[in-house]
């Protein structure tokens, strides 16, 4: 198992580690449908006992900080349910799309804005799902790097400088504009998610990606290119981060190589909190839009609360690793 | 290494060249050392400071080394451990924040233990990716330096220790770099002459045929998280002592840096194969490019383009899995799609 299935096995192949029994089907169930009750239990509480939380102005910070960080997470779905854990290197990905779109566009206008980020996410995704695909690196070392080769050549090409847009141009009409409460972010996250989750779950390709995360070989040996599989999950998260990143740059009308800091980390809490497996296979990006509701109104309960970014993040890495390893333990009671 | 006779049972084993053939195929440390040889020439020719101020290249290549050190301890296993930076963050902090200078260093060196047994935990016991599992760490130990640090460098209260640290004992070995060679020393006795250390790589190898031969996988996971989280806690209060205060966001630039290092080193991700020298000389490569850069007056950021694609190629460049891929473009593919990956494959092995 561990010699065929070499990146979703190397925690099935823990030989000997297997915990016991819990119960029989309540972490399962936990697992598979727990975000919904806590996501609601959150939303009341927060509701009933947080003084703020339930204006409608508040709802609408909700939804414009939820909007980038919802589309990265859609996106980098594909990725971890394709078995490859996460693409780190979207925050590079969102910060580039951010910086080309404001800075090309100030010069050579709009069209020519997006073909450029289109180019650059094009560029992320080959350089990602060739050395994973084919090489069979490791997805988070690989991203790790990539990470850094693409933050360190934004920072050099734009020298680490603020880029602001035109004051009245289409990018500041999109940031500022909404549908009744609704923000235009909020609908192109709407349109990120069901579009992504059709790729997902009706489309051969989506198909593909699924049934790689379950058992690459057996894809593999069924006659499928599955370096090019790869290529298509890590170029679906590249477009995401790149549409985030245009969000993200209309929001304040600028864009800075620092922008998009934490979101690998915010996506993948949302993802994994959504009940998407990290092992691979199991997961839908309908459940990653729950786990972002989530992720926002929690973030957001904790700035009204005034509790400093420190305890934030300690609250996330929490999240994460309880969420992982009721995933964990919940599969390991599964297949007893 | 010549006396051993069982293996060499080919005719040739008696010429020279195919003996040292023999070495060389059991070597890791092919790449790294390539890197190294490129680098001194390259380093010589074009910033010869960095040889004149060989102890800040020292110092670098220490601070490098010794995170490495104890991430190869995992990576032999087949593990990794991402939450090094933040452990070297947190256990400074700790250290800073606790007046009495000797309680501090245990305090936080017993920090960075417990921080290794809980990711253990995770990996060995909970059954979690120890890729996930130590990002959660990883970002969550960040946090954690900021709330105790209140998000500002804490200064210690012991400034004279500091300046003592920073001071050469013989010639240009400042303690820091004697603790890093101690370090060496230990860790490569250890995984080459003790018991358990040389399980290390059974474990890394072939887990389910570590367990069968009794050998206890759980035990010497733990052992290994527990290595690189007291090493890389090590590192975070020598950092404190050497700057005189403590920052929360410390860190940052090692963990590509010491990542590059391990990896070049010829430590293989999935465990098994891999030596500490190899990680001395990809840290020794790693803190020499640092250096150089730093000297020709290049920023941080753009230091990482160079560290990150060394990274890159390492990472997809390792012998075992190049032939892997060249064996099943072979197999798999034909005509047009067997000439395309080729080009493919060239232009990323190229950069």
């Amino acid at each position: 198992m561990t010699k065929l299935n070499s990146s979703g096995a190397k925690v099935t192949s823990t030989a000997g580690l297997e915990a016991k029994p819990i119960s029989n089907s309540f972490l399962p169930w936990v697992a598979n449908n727990g975000i919904l009750i806590f996501t609601a239990l959150l939303i009341v509480g927060s509701a009933l006992f947080v003084d703020g939380f339930a204006s409608l102005q508040n709802i609408t910070d909700v939804f414009h900080r939820a909007a980038p960080i919802g589309i990265v997470a859609a996106g980098m779905t594909f990725v971890v349910i394709s078995g490859n854990y996460l693409d780190l290197s979207v925050v590079a990905q969102v910060a580039s799309s951010a910086v080309i779109f404001i800075a090309v566009s100030n010069i050579y206008g709009l069209p020519v804005a997006m073909i450029a980020c289109f180019v650059c996410a094009v560029m992320y995704s080959l350089v990602n799902g060739l050395a994973v695909g084919y090489f069979k690196a490791n997805a988070v070392i690989v991203t790790l790097s990539t990470t850094y080769i693409g933050l360190g050549l934004l920072r050099f090409f734009s020298g680490g400088s603020i880029f602001f847009g035109p004051e009245d141009g289409p990018i500041r009409a999109f940031g500022t504009g909404k549908i009744g409460p609704v923000p235009y972010s909020a609908i192109v996250l709407i349109l990120v998610t069901v579009l992504l989750s059709i790729l997902l779950t009706r489309t051969n390709f989506g198909f593909l990606v699924r049934s790689f995360g379950v058992n690459e070989a057996a894809t593999r040996l069924g006659g499928t290119n599955t370096g090019m599989v790869i290529i298509g999950a890590f170029f679906v998260t590249s477009m995401a981060a790149m549409v985030a990143g245009w969000v993200l740059a209309s929001f304040s009308n600028t864009a800075v190589s620092a922008n998009g800091e934490g979101y690998e980390f915010q996506a993948l809490a949302a993802i994994i909190v959504g009940g998407t497996s990290v092992f691979g296979g199991k997961g839908s990006v309908l459940r990653t839009l729950l786990g972002v509701v989530f992720v926002s109104v929690l973030t957001n309960v904790l700035v009204i609360l005034n509790i400093s970014f420190g305890y934030q993040q300690v609250a996330l890495g929490i999240l994460i690793v309880i969420a992982v390893s009721v995933d964990a333990v919940s599969r390991k009671v599964g297949k007893q | 290494m010549s006396q051993s006779p069982s293996i060499q049972i080919s005719k040739g084993g008696d010429n020279f060249l195919s003996r040292a053939r023999l070495v060389l195929a059991r070597r890791t440390e092919g790449r790294g050392t390539a890197l190294l040889i490129a680098l001194l020439v390259f380093v010589s020719l074009s910033q010869p400071l960095v040889f004149t101020a060989y102890p800040v290249t020292l110092g670098r290549i220490a601070l490098v080394g010794l995170v490495a050190l104890g991430l190869t301890a995992v990576i032999l296993m087949g593990e990794l451990d991402l939450s090094v930076a933040s452990t070297l963050a947190v256990s400074g902090v700790i250290m800073a924040l606790i007046p009495n200078l000797w309680l501090g260093i245990t305090v936080a060196l017993g920090v960075g233990l417990v921080i290794g047994v809980v990711n253990a935990f995770f990996v060995a016991v909970v059954g979690i990716n120890s890729f996930i599992a130590t990002l959660g760490t990883l970002f969550s130990l960040r946090g954690l330096a900021f709330v105790l640090s209140n998000e500002e460098p804490v200064r210690i209260s012991n400034v004279d220790a500091g300046i003592a640290f920073g001071t050469p004992l013989i010639g240009p070995i400042t303690p820091r770099i004697l603790i890093f060679v101690l370090a060496f020393i230990a860790i490569q006795v250890f995984v080459s002459r003790v018991k358990a250390g040389r399980e290390f790589f059974a474990v890394g190898g072939n887990r389910q045929a570590a367990f069968d031969a009794g050998i206890p996988v759980r035990r010497r996971i733990f052992t290994g998280f527990m290595i690189s989280g007291f090493v890389a806690s090590l590192a975070g209060v020598m950092n404190t002592l050497e700057r005189t205060s403590a920052d929360p966001r410390a860190g940052q630039t090692v963990l590509l840096a010491s990542f590059a290092a391990a990896i070049i080193g010829g430590n293989y991700l999935k465990g098994g194969r891999g030596s500490i020298v190899g990680t001395l000389i990809g840290a020794t490569s790693l803190g020499l490019l640092q250096v150089a850069l730093t000297l020709s007056g290049v920023q941080v950021p753009v230091q990482n383009i160079f560290i990150g694609l060394i990274l890159l190629v390492a990472v997809t460049s390792d012998p075992a899995s190049v032939r892997v891929v060249l064996g099943s473009i072979k197999s798999a593919r034909q005509g047009a799609s067997k000439a395309r990956s080729r080009e493919t494959e060239k232009s990323v092995t190229d950069r």
